[in-house]
């Protein structure tokens, strides 16, 4: 605003201002060395006052928690006694190796996303590629496919709870039509974690779904087109033409569902309560239960420590295979 | 593309509006179902109710105080006992928070972070057998010192001993809760069994087994244990008695030592003869929500509110006490008051807890949760429990009724016990099951001790 004053003195007579409050035009702008480096000063700032809510956010709900998990992980935070923390060294993390139900848990989740990963990048793929082709009532199906997406988890964790149940759920009762005995979909230990996996399937594919379907519409028709020429079948096109061109967003849908995979919380929380005989218990919920029914929250941010190197590592080594691939 | 897009926002819009709409109904079916303590109200209010009343004169001491919501009824009746407690006291302004108790962690959750957070309540609600975690860890304070020896003899026991910790008294309870073993008239007549209609005529284990055989056929299971009810608070809640009418135990008398007690024989004992209950067919580890109350299920051993919705779903129904091998004993123990030690007025603060479990309130809270009062003299004022088949749940309540074990490892130890049971249920090995769990809660205690 120093400027202004200097600057106005030098305006013509005949420009008038209504407003005198509001400042004139400065027609001539000040030394050329000075205007930059306010201006350069004053779009720091602009840019810092627009990041600033994302900046907070990130550093009161992100950063924050995860400073405060990783010194808690070396204390015995009791959650009763939030006045009396003493340091404990690697106690909590040398705990982890003795600990049969971290090991039966992270078991369990490496299971669940090795079947998961693959199932569902193949069901969303075959799922778009349906919905691609110029079907009547496409609409109607692209809906039916994407609606659990929106539904609430745990909503569909309810209600696959009631259709799985072994004595009066639907599945069963339609098993029993072709004369399948009732499956103990949810109660034995052998099934529980494999029906889980087929709700995770069908709840999430739908939004892998969509974005494959974003990717199919952008492949260039005349690939097709000139494919068609050389008289290639369905089958080749699909492998030559499409598949090359879906490469990188399977790449991406790849990653993102292992990480959510690994984070398996709901599903067990709601319809198994980790069990029958720690079967489904995943290790976020582990976690959870540790820090939140058991109270121990040091012994959880230890276990929820090392959950992020596991899972940054295979980030990292996904990451690292990609680039391979790309180049 | 855009087109695409656009598709896709109108779908998404469209189906949250729907999946909001059907998400609050089957939540709130949830709540009433797991919480298992209001089957009749059909929509349960969610989220935090304030109430509040005019000042009346000097404000003297204001009063924050957190209760549980588990069902509407219940609450109503809470939020009429505080606003009567405002009117009468001059002096004492209580302002009452409702949180909901999905039966699962929300309430407790709610507890935890106040804690963290050092904004606790003057008083709050707490569940029984947490009430000596609280204590030891010294987030509930002592009350001998406003209660006297005759308002402590009006109490039921079992209140008394669910509040005690360290022979201190720390909560005060408006209900009792317990299990009993409800049956089928029909089905009990069909098959020529006579029901036990007293204490004394309680049924043996034998007698169970032999009887939940009979009851078994191709459409229905002789016995329901409501293991729906998942892997939690309920297997030990109904389950525990058990193993005391067996001579066993959870954990020492003092709460500092499982080993030898949780893994005794007389309690592997009675867990075998939950793993025979399942090996003989008898009752199912996946029963549906009404499995009972369908005329799916002869017996079952069931909390009051099954009593709720039996009446309601019009079966002809009675219930007997809960059976035993050696000593009689039955299940006890619900959602309790205390002071926290955030408190600037514990005296205030105690009144408000003898007001909310007066013979009068706890006379209204049993009228609207079905469970039983936890004061004597409530029994008597109210009609029903002078005849059957309530008159059985009286006669537990006031005889039989045995507290869960006061341990500030309660968590851990409850979750040892229902992991046990289930393993039970499902047919493992019980010995090495109960072995492990019990070097779980070994180093649980280690925390505790001096």
């Amino acid at each position: 605003m120093k400027g202004n004053s200097s600057s106005a003195k030098q305006l013509p007579d005949h420009v008038h201002y209504k407003d005198p409050s509001e400042p004139p035009i400065k027609k001539v702008p000040p030394k050329r060395k000075k205007r930059r480096r306010s201006q350069a000063f004053q779009e720091a700032m602009t840019g810092y006052f627009f990041l600033a809510p994302a900046l907070i956010l990130l550093g009161v709900f992100l950063l924050y928690p995860m400073g405060a998990a990783f010194y808690y992980s070396f204390t015995d935070f009791y959650i009763l006694k939030p006045d009396d923390i003493s340091f404990i060294g690697f106690e909590n993390f040398t705990y982890i190796w003795q600990d049969a139900q971290f090991r039966q848990a992270f078991w369990n989740t490496v299971y669940f996303s090795v079947i998961v990963v693959p199932v569902q990048l193949a069901v969303a793929l075959g799922l778009a590629l349906l919905i691609n082709k110029k079907l009547k009532f496409r609409v109607f199906f692209r809906t039916a496919f994407f609606s659990p997406v929106v539904m609430s988890l745990v909503v569909v964790s309810i209600l696959w709870t009631f259709m799985y149940n072994p004595n009066e759920g639907l599945i069963n009762q339609l098993l029993g039509l072709i004369g399948i005995s009732p499956q103990p979909f949810l109660t034995s230990p052998d099934q529980a974690m494999n029906s889980i996996i087929v709700m995770s399937v069908w709840q999430g594919a739908g939004f892998q779904m969509m974005i494959f379907l974003a990717g199919l519409q952008n492949i260039p028709n005349h690939l097709y087109e000139a494919a068609d020429i050389d008289g290639a079948s369905n089958w080749q096109k699909f492998l030559h033409v499409t598949l090359p061109g879906l490469k990188n967003i399977a790449l991406f849908i790849f990653i993102t569902i292992s990480i959510a995979a690994f984070k398996l919380l709901v599903q067990p929380m709601i319809m198994t309560q980790g069990g029958p005989l720690g079967s489904t218990k995943s290790l976020v919920y582990h976690i959870y239960e540790t820090g939140f029914n058991y109270r121990d929250v040091g012994y959880a941010s230890a276990m929820a420590v090392v959950f992020t190197l596991i899972v940054l590592t295979i980030t990292i080594i996904q990451r690292v295979l990609i680039r391979e691939e790309r180049g | 593309m855009k087109k695409l897009s656009y598709l896709v926002a109108g779908i998404l819009v469209m189906l949250m509006l729907a999946a909001c709409s059907s998400d609050s109904s089957a939540n709130s079916e949830e709540d009433s179902g797991s919480s298992g303590e209001n089957a009749t109200s059909d929509t349960v209010e969610t989220g935090a109710v304030e109430t509040s009343v005019e000042a009346t004169g000097d404000e003297d001491v204001m009063l924050d105080f957190w209760i549980h919501q588990t069902g509407e009824d219940e609450t109503n009746a809470y939020i009429e006992l505080i606003d009567a407690f405002n009117k009468e006291h001059d002096d004492i302004h209580v302002n009452a928070e409702v949180i909901i108790d999905d039966g699962a962690s929300a309430y407790s959750d709610s507890i935890n972070a106040a804690l963290v957070a050092g904004n606790l309540p003057d008083v709050m609600a707490v569940d029984g057998p947490y009430v000596s975690s609280f204590a030891e860890a010294g987030v509930i304070q002592p009350i001998d010192d406003y209660v006297d020896e005759e308002t402590k003899s009006q109490y039921v026991d079992s209140i008394i001993q669910q509040g005690t910790y360290n022979d201190k008294l720390y909560s005060l309870g408006a209900m009792e809760a317990s299990v009993m073993l409800y049956y089928n008239k029909d089905l009990l007549d069909e098959a020529g069994i006579e029901p036990a209609d007293s204490i004394e005529e309680a049924w043996t284990w034998d007698e169970l087994m032999e009887n939940s055989k009979k009851l078994t056929n191709e459409d229905r299971y002789g016995l329901n244990l409501f293991m729906n009810y998942g892997v939690g608070e309920w297997l030990t809640f109904m389950g525990a008695p058990l193993a005391w009418s067996n001579g066993g135990a959870l954990i020492s008398e003092d709460g500092t030592k499982v080993d030898g007690y949780l893994n005794s024989p007389e309690t592997i004992e009675a867990l075998n003869y939950v793993k025979e209950l399942f090996a003989e067919g008898v009752v199912t580890d996946s029963p549906g929500e009404m499995q009972f109350e369908e005329g799916n299920a002869a017996l079952a051993l069931g909390g009051p509110w099954i009593a709720v919705s039996a009446e309601d779903a019009g079966l002809n129904w009675g219930m007997m006490p809960y059976p035993f091998k050696d000593e009689k004993v039955s299940p006890s123990g619900s959602m309790a008051y205390a002071v926290t030690n955030n408190t600037e007025n514990p005296e205030a603060a105690v009144e408000l807890m003898k007001w909310m479990t007066n013979e009068e309130a706890t006379v209204k809270i049993s009228k609207a949760t079905g469970m039983p009062p936890a004061q004597k003299s409530a029994f008597d004022n109210m009609e029903k429990f002078n005849e059957l088949p309530w008159s059985v749940m009286k006669e537990q309540v006031l005889e039989t009724a045995h507290a869960r074990p006061a341990t500030p490892a309660y968590p851990v130890l409850t979750d040892a016990f229902a992991q046990s049971f289930h393993a039970a249920a499902l047919g493992e090995d019980v010995e090495s099951v109960v072995e492990q769990q019990v070097q779980r809660v070994e180093r649980e205690l280690k925390r505790f001790e001096e």
